[in-house]
């Protein structure tokens, strides 16, 4: 059933005083005379929580892959694992997730010893989304999204990470925030304080 | 011929005075305007440019002056110029009749803070303000956009409505003061001890609305509606000329018909005041400055009440406009012309 729900007309006593417009003046007050609550970009910035879709990069190999993943990969594709470089397994299942596939340029090579490993891993910001399917569809926990969101530059060559910028920005990421609670909004008690309309708590399922 | 000299450099002096505080003054109200703006909606404005954004109207005018000057193809260059020149003149020329204070002597020489005691001063206002509606006009046509055409159409319909209101409410405090005299007006509020705005709260309130409507202020800023209609007749205009249109229109024209308010409902330079009683001035360790300092006052405090307002209320749908000037606000300054007419022959003859 739809009900309408109209707001009550003023009454000619309230037009005559202008009640509707004192009402929103004094709201407007109101917020005029409380503190601001913005901030000062370029000189405070904000850290995202960590689930932020920013730029994109690489974790590298440091003895957190998922296991049994990250062994089961890399004896299918024969991969040279190095520690402090790229998890990449070259399993191409990022590019057959994306969206705009051509972003990706892949490439793999063979090293002397019959060993694998990524050589080429380019990725075009200027077409991304920032959807994430890629970072879904990683077996290995190697291609994730991190905090960065200043993505601005001069050039659209710059726009492009390769292999070297996505390895830095894993780095920079496991050193920084790795250990990190995975924080959802639900636990979240500064999100709890902004929003505090969703101090709710959720029934309790009970399994028979 | 001496005498002839010095009047001509005291009203010399009295020009330079008023064009440095009109024009200086609006430049700076640009950020009084951002900073209102922006603590309503609990952001602090311009921060950088100098201490919390002192310096912002200057950077802002360097900008706008090192622009290039756009002219829209198919335009009438000279209606383009004439109607920058037709909005900013009429603006500025009724500070001529606007009183500051009272008359004060110096080096022996009597000077009234007034620049022309014409003795139909308020005739001149509303003469003057009658303008505004060629500039606009004009504006709108010259710049051959349909944009700035609606812009100005619509702005027109709002001005010639209004202009009517805004005649027949000042006609209760002109029958109370029994001139036309601006200077006068505040002197006969002095003499009978009440603010004009004891007697006229309906004059008062249709005054306002009317003092929104022809300065373009929200909830009657349709002719710029930026969701709309972009910015309205300004559209095509461009660099300092695009900078000068809103001085004008937000800025000076809001001073102007704010003092003039001040003058007929408020008292002046006079300091508050309790009806038939007398005068309190909490004001009065400033001495012979202290009239001035309550004139500033109340007309910057009814300038931010319009700010206040702008950055409160909706916007009016053109329709809405016109229907409340016609059908609801020029009948009632009709019933308190009428009741004025009535009662203060009584009261004071």
């Amino acid at each position: 059933m739809i009900k309408k729900v109209f707001e009550k007309p003023l009454s000619w006593l309230e037009r005559i005083f202008f009640i509707d417009f004192i009402r929103g003046l004094s709201v407007t007050i109101r917020h005029a005379f409380s503190k601001t609550i913005t901030t000062h970009y370029p000189y405070e910035k904000l850290t995202p929580p960590k689930r932020f879709r920013g730029f994109f990069g690489h974790k590298v190999v440091d003895g957190r892959e998922p296991q049994p993943a990250f062994d089961e990969w890399v004896e299918r594709f024969k991969i040279d694992v190095q520690p402090g470089k790229s998890r990449c397994v070259v399993c191409m299942l990022c590019k057959r997730a994306c969206p705009v596939p051509q972003l990706f340029e892949i490439e793999g090579e063979k090293l002397p010893n019959g060993r694998r490993r990524v050589s080429v891993f380019n990725m075009n910001m200027m077409l991304c989304t920032f959807c994430g399917f890629c970072v879904d569809a990683c077996p290995v926990d190697c291609l994730f999204q991190s905090d960065i969101h200043e993505t601005a530059s001069y050039t659209r060559r710059d726009a492009v990470l390769d292999l070297k910028t996505l390895e830095r920005i894993g780095r920079d990421w496991q050193r920084r925030r790795e250990q990190e609670p995975d924080r959802i909004w639900i636990d979240d008690q500064q999100r709890m304080r902004l929003w505090y309309e969703n101090d709710l708590t959720l029934p309790e399922v009970k399994r028979k | 011929m001496e005498g002839l000299l010095v009047q001509l450099i005291i009203i010399g002096i009295k020009i330079l005075f008023i064009l440095a505080i009109v024009l200086g003054l609006g430049a700076y109200l640009t950020l009084v305007e951002r900073k209102v703006a922006a603590h309503i909606q609990r952001r602090p404005g311009p921060m950088v440019v100098g201490w919390h954004g002192l310096l912002q109207p200057l950077a802002d005018g360097l900008k706008l002056i090192t622009k290039e000057d756009i002219f829209p193809r198919y335009g009438n260059r000279f209606l383009y110029n004439l109607a920058l020149v037709l909005a900013l003149v009429p603006a500025v020329l009724v500070f001529a009749v606007v009183p500051f204070g009272p008359e004060f002597e110096i080096f022996g020489i009597k000077i009234k803070p007034i620049l022309t005691d014409v003795n139909v001063g308020l005739l001149l206002v509303f003469a003057l303000g009658s303008m505004a509606v060629y500039a606009i006009a004009l504006a709108g046509w010259a710049s051959n956009s349909k944009y700035a055409l609606i812009g100005s159409m619509r702005k027109a319909g709002i001005i010639v409505s209004y202009e009517v209101v805004i005649t027949f409410a000042v006609m209760g405090p002109i029958i109370l003061a029994g001139t036309l005299s601006t200077y006068e007006i505040v002197q006969r509020q002095i003499d009978q001890k009440l603010w004009y705005i004891w007697l006229q709260p309906i004059a008062f309130v249709i005054y306002m609305f009317a003092l929104l409507a022809e300065a373009g202020r929200v909830p009657f800023d349709i002719q710029e509606a930026e969701a709309e209609l972009v910015t309205g007749f300004t559209v095509e205009y461009g660099g300092i000329k695009f900078g000068l249109f809103p001085l004008v229109e937000w800025y000076v024209e809001v001073l102007s018909l704010s003092a003039i308010g001040v003058v007929l409902f408020l008292g002046g330079w006079s300091p508050i005041n309790i009806p038939f009683v007398g005068f309190v001035d909490p004001l009065f360790f400033l001495g012979p400055l202290s009239p001035f300092v309550w004139f500033a006052l109340k007309v910057g405090l009814l300038f931010l009440f319009v700010l206040w307002l702008h950055w409160t209320l909706p916007r009016y749908r053109i329709d809405q406009i016109t229907e409340t000037a016609w059908k609801v606000m020029l009948p009632l300054t009709f019933v308190n012309l009428v009741l004025t007419a009535i009662i203060a022959p009584i009261v004071w003859r």
